[in-house]
């Protein structure tokens, strides 16, 4: 191969050294043999790309896709809201950002042997179900059997989580909410997609959803109990960039579950750069998240909710914000959780106990003890404009970063 | 392959909904066996796909007639995506980083799954041919292509001369390129 057609193979193969590749693009601007070489090479690539093995893709990525297309909610009202104004008045960069980690304690710690050793092997028993919905796995190729082997396995992730629930936990407030966060978040969407993929009526999405849950879950057990799983704790805990696309992929068309409730996500605004500077960190975020999806999915009117992360609608902060069309009553349901009225009402008490996950979270993030300051501050909170409900939190921003990495 | 063009293009440059379903439609597959071949997981394969559709609706300007076909580019950018994933997730474990997910993954059965997957004859010809290439173009071709190599670290990896990893890349290339030629005949 003569050196122009070997530049254009390698130009195209993006393994061209930089300054080489910029002597080929100036080639390009006045050279026929270049344009034609690279044509060429180009033509060559497609026969290689087309040399993989055929592979197909699942309807529900199609659908995700081509929703993409559709126009983004707006925003424009509510951010111009006089919640959102106070909240520009009063956000206020902190001198060290939050990294995450903050919300730890030991499982040991919990005088509760039978909550320890449930939740222990809860957590053993998802790194188990990892590997059997990942990427590679044979779920994701089609192949059940195996997974469903292991789903079999009693008790089911549902009754672990209700026998767990069921237990009272007499301890210090930061144990019981590591115990809380761990089994109300993203466990009551785990454990409702691998009821769905034990039984007969499934989708390839559904193994897909499965293989993110997991994957959250784990790392929302690792941050909440510091010794349940040290090595990858220490990994966790190391500075790495996670882009709000993580976040994005993860939410972006996704069917959610709370217990029994469903919904529908959209997404239509997420911000490209990082949010979180340590898998710890996002391990809390994510929590945060599921929790906004926790409470508003099963409120939704039409079955839908918007789950958005947009940035520098308030300086040096990343605003987290779901909404959905809900009816009056059920607005109401949730401004009383969000203001703490009944908090021990049966219906609700779970709901209650999410916000004041978020609550809790949003002291250690903003660095401030009192929540009714940072209430006033409408650093979170609840409103209703026209027929839809919207909770939002605020969290800091990185300053100076352009880029996200994946987790 | 469905044979849409830079026509098409100019319609999802227009906000034309339809023309990237046809878009979706006509190379989606052949965009994610690809990224699935490079990455050998699904869901990593999906999130390549989604990211390029979804640049490719939101900013249609990425792409411009002087950078050849818009097919080529767009498979171009497919592979170039999928090769920068597999170099930060190999970056990631070279440097021990422990990944629950990747450090515990059982074999992958060879199948393709529930839905059988329905190629195009250049597709179904193309892979044919390439997995009749003689064992030493295609590893060759696995590397360069497949895993982004670049033929100076294949010379040292295989312990060839640079000349020699050449001349196997141009063989396989030709080919690829002669088999095709027959299809179209």
């Amino acid at each position: 191969m003569d050196t122009l057609k070997q530049k254009a193979l390698d130009y195209t193969l993006g393994v061209l050294p930089k300054e080489e590749s910029l002597l080929f693009e100036a080639m390009l601007e006045e050279d026929d043999e270049a344009r034609s070489s690279l044509a060429e090479a180009q033509e060559d690539c497609t026969n290689l790309a087309l040399s993989s093995k055929p592979k197909s893709l699942g309807k529900e990525v199609r659908s995700r896709i081509l929703e993409n297309c559709q126009p983004g909610l707006c925003f424009d009202s509510f951010l111009d809201s006089e919640s959102i104004q106070k909240l520009r008045e009063n956000f206020s960069r902190q001198d060290k950002r939050y990294q995450g980690g903050g919300g730890c304690v030991p499982l040991k710690g919990l005088q509760n042997s039978q909550v320890q050793d449930e939740l222990y092997r809860l957590y053993q028993d998802l790194l188990v179900l990892s590997p059997l919905v990942a990427g590679d796995s044979n779920a994701a190729a089609g192949d059940m059997s195996g997974l469903q082997k292991v789903l079999q396995k009693s008790p089911s992730f549902s009754q672990s989580v209700d026998s767990l629930l069921s237990h009272s936990i007499e301890e210090d407030h930061p144990v019981v909410q590591s115990v809380q966060r761990s089994l109300l978040s993203s466990m009551p969407s785990l454990s409702f997609f691998s009821d769905r993929l034990n039984g007969g009526s499934f989708a390839m999405g559904d193994v897909r959803r499965l293989f993110y849950l997991c994957r959250d879950q784990l790392k929302i057990m690792r941050a909440s109990f510091g010794d349940i799983d040290p090595p990858r704790l220490v990994e966790d805990e190391k500075l790495r960039l996670h882009s709000a696309g993580l976040l994005k992929t993860k939410w972006w068309g996704a069917e959610h579950a709370y217990f029994s409730s469903q919904g529908k996500v959209r997404c239509g605004h997420f911000f490209d750069g990082p949010v979180t500077e340590r898998c710890v960190e996002f391990a809390e975020y994510d929590a945060n998240m599921y929790c906004l999806a926790n409470l508003l999915s099963p409120r939704s009117a039409n079955g839908e909710f918007h789950m958005e992360l947009i940035k520098d609608a308030v300086p040096d902060c990343i605003l987290a914000i779901a909404t959905a069309e809900t009816k009056m009553e059920k607005h109401e349901e949730i401004e009383e959780i969000v203001h703490g009225i009944n908090p021990a009402n049966p219906p609700f008490q779970n709901d209650q106990i999410l916000w004041n996950l978020i609550e809790e979270s949003m002291t250690r993030a903003h660095q401030h003890a009192s929540l009714s300051e940072l209430r006033d501050a409408c650093l979170f909170g609840c409103q209703r404009m026209e027929n839809s409900t919207y909770l939002w939190f605020a969290w800091p921003a990185i300053e100076n970063a352009h880029d996200g990495a994946e987790a | 392959m469905q044979k849409i063009e830079n026509e098409v293009w100019e319609r999802i440059h227009n906000g034309d909904i339809s023309a990237f379903e046809e878009l979706y439609d006509g190379f989606a597959k052949v965009m994610f066996s690809l990224s699935l071949e490079i990455l050998g997981d699904r869901w990593e394969a999906e999130e390549v796909i989604q990211d390029i559709f979804s640049v490719l609706w939101k900013k249609p300007e990425a792409y411009s007639p002087t950078k050849g076909k818009f097919s080529s580019w767009l498979l171009v950018l497919t592979r170039n995506r999928s090769i920068d994933r597999y170099r930060s997730r190999k970056r990631r474990l070279d440097r021990g980083e422990t990944d629950e997910i990747l450090s515990s993954r059982p074999d992958q059965m060879d199948k393709d799954g529930a839905e059988k997957a329905t190629a195009s004859d250049e597709h179904e010809h193309l892979h044919r041919a390439f997995t009749r290439l003689p064992q030493e173009q295609r590893q060759v071709i696995e590397l360069s292509y497949f895993k982004g190599m670049n033929q100076q670290e294949i010379a040292k990896q295989l312990d060839l001369s640079l000349g020699t990893v050449k001349s196997r890349t141009r063989l396989a290339i030709e080919k690829l390129r002669n088999s095709l030629s027959t299809l179209r005949l």
